[in-house]
């Protein structure tokens, strides 16, 4: 399960219908928090959201955008598409992970990342993004009506690696399409839940990585409270501080500002002090 | 290792494609266009992707073989380099492939003749000159050779010019390629070197440094000529105590005979690299004593490099003849 009390942990869900979505919200005890434009989940303790996009790419990108603002996601989020899919290649029920993405309507293909797929031995598959509802699987593969929509705009605000679609396969040539209901699918949907948990703490477990990468350096937002910096200033300032834990792990680098000190006085010092 | 191949459509079905793809048997393959579909994207992260690199299959279009910086050579007039791979199976803190490419991807060039094509057509037109050959910068060369069979395909292809050196730059210790040719009088196998206690914290999945000396040996007593590359030298407390002793270990072991060249340079960086590594590695202590020259590159204070450079060309002079020596920038 998710550290709660890892600080960096932020997730959001883009799923279709809520069919699909009914065992992730249960599973991660998320609450319905907006209903319009789109209906939006969310769990209390963690920075975890879940948006109903409805079907197709244009609603895909619109719900992955309006999700983004609305939850305030931050670049070192965790960015899943889930959903059901038909194929000819896998059986019902089975549980895919998506390594390759190709739309009918554009050139671009996209392929997320691998680091996404390590040690977890769930099957992966190519995604092919259709506009109705695929009935010949003519291609190996997957057909879906979202991924491609929304991979397209999550890849723009989150690194690769930490975005990935996610499908089960619901259906397959020859299957009548009108008996699969909302009920069937939360059946397929919650025998995955495990596999499903596993996929989301390895993304956790990039995540953490990336954190550690982005945070700021001890004592950034001290020195920038007590003193004005530019914003150049602060890229330097940043810099050197992160130098400084790295050399001077016990000193602290707020006794070397002194009262006057101006934002220049104070990166020339540390410019002095870390030059040997 | 690899379960993820991605192999452009234009070259999947090649021989050289196949081969490799047949080492890994239960790696997914995926098609691809272009290379630059999965390798370029802005928004990867190199260090997530280190995690569990692909290995990509592409044919390389055009510049094959590039001019070599300037003031970067081992004495000829005229110095090229080539890379039929990007990126490296060691993880070296350092590295500067972190900062220059946005995937942590292996990509390997599968169209050998063409390399060899463009080599052969530059040699020409240097006639009578000087020319060497650079090769394992943007990968190690020696480390992948069980799966790329590069160095098995350019040991006999550079064997028919002997007036080009091609110098072959690595830490690993697979000497199983070099047991299979004769021995080549214009091929270097180049040994980067540093500290083994540096080494043991920055040279990450690569071999010991006892280990590289311990192969050296190996290969000079074969009859392969060997370089030495100090290069980035490593500031830290106590270098020039760690430097002497590493010199002393390497001449204890290697006759002076057997080195064809001895080079070395201080750390540096394009400022671009470094704030991406210092992201990447922000306890690094060896970053730390980085500043931006005027220039705009990244390197340590003017004096710490002189220092270093004449230091350690002192402590190299006890051991080998000057006349080999030669900076890396």
């Amino acid at each position: 399960m998710i550290e709660k009390n890892f600080e960096g942990v932020s997730v959001r869900w883009v799923i279709a219908l809520k069919g699909e979505a009914e065992e992730i919200i249960k599973n991660y005890a998320m609450k319905r928090v907006a209903t319009t434009p789109f209906p939006v989940y969310k769990n209390k303790d963690l920075d975890m959201w879940l948006i109903l996009s409805g079907i197709g790419q244009l609603n895909a990108v619109a719900a992955t955008s309006y999700l983004y603002v609305k939850s305030d996601a931050s670049y070192n989020t965790i960015w899943i598409n889930f959903g059901i899919v038909g194929s000819r290649n896998f059986k019902v029920g089975d549980l895919i992970q998506i390594d390759k993405i190709t739309s009918i309507d554009f050139q671009d293909n996209y392929y997320p990342s691998p680091s996404a797929f390590k040690n977890n031995n769930i099957e992966r598959c190519n995604l092919i993004t259709v506009n109705k509802p695929e009935k010949l699987f003519e291609n190996d593969g997957a057909y879906d009506m979202e991924g491609y929509g929304f991979f397209s705009f999550a890849k723009k605000i989150a690194p690769y690696e930490l975005v990935s679609v996610l499908k089960i396969i619901s259906d397959a040539p020859g299957t009548d399409l009108s008996k699969i209901d909302k009920h069937r699918v939360e059946i397929l949907v919650s025998k995955k839940i495990q596999f499903i948990e596993k996929v989301l703490e390895n993304l956790l477990d990039l995540q953490k990585i990336l954190f550690l990468q982005l945070r700021d350096p001890k004592y950034f937002d001290e020195i920038c409270l007590q003193k004005k910096f530019t914003f150049s200033q602060k890229v330097t300032l940043r810099k050197y501080l992160t130098q400084w834990q790295a050399r001077f792990p016990l000193r602290n680098p707020l006794e070397e500002i002194g009262q006057r000190m101006t934002a220049s006085q104070i990166l020339k010092k540390f410019s002095d002090n870390l030059l040997r | 290792m690899v379960d993820t191949i991605y192999a452009e459509d234009e070259i999947i079905g090649t021989k050289k494609a196949q081969e490799i793809i047949s080492k890994f048997r239960h790696a997914k393959v995926t098609s691809i266009k272009r290379f630059g579909e999965v390798f370029n994207p802005s928004n990867q992260n190199f260090r997530i992707q280190k995690t569990n690199p692909a290995l990509i299959l592409a044919k390389k279009q055009k510049g094959f073989v590039l001019d070599a910086p300037k003031g970067f050579g081992i004495g000829d007039q005229n110095n090229y380099y080539f890379s039929h791979m990007y990126n490296c199976l060691y993880d070296c803190s350092y590295c500067f492939l972190q900062g220059m490419y946005n995937s942590a991807n292996y990509l390997v060039f599968v169209n050998y003749h063409d390399y060899q094509n463009e080599i052969a057509k530059t040699i020409k037109k240097h006639k009578e000159e000087k020319i060497t050959f650079f090769t394992g910068y943007d990968c190690d060369s020696l480390a992948m050779e069980p799966i790329t069979n590069f160095i098995n395909d350019f040991v006999p292809f550079f064997s028919r010019y002997k007036k080009a050196l091609f110098e072959i730059r690595t830490k690993s210790v697979n000497n199983t390629v070099f047991r299979k040719h004769d021995p080549l009088a214009n091929c270097i196998v180049a040994y980067s070197l540093m500290p083994e206690a540096l080494a043991q914290i920055l040279d990450k999945k690569a071999p010991s440094v006892s280990a590289r000396i311990k192969n050296m040996k190996y290969l000079a007593n074969k009859g392969w000529r060997i370089g030495l590359r100090f290069d980035p030298l490593i500031y830290c407390s106590n270098w020039k105590a760690q430097y002497a002793e590493l010199f002393a270990n390497i001449f204890k072991e290697i006759k002076e005979e057997n080195i064809h060249s001895v080079s070395f340079g201080s750390l540096r960086f394009p400022k671009s690299f470094f704030n991406k590594l210092l992201q990447y590695y922000p306890t690094s202590e060896e970053l730390s004593f980085l500043r931006s020259n005027d220039k705009g590159i990244i390197s340590y204070d003017q004096s710490i490099e002189n220092e270093m450079n004449e230091y350690c060309r002192l402590e190299l002079m006890k051991y080998s003849d000057a006349r080999k020596f030669f900076s890396c920038g």
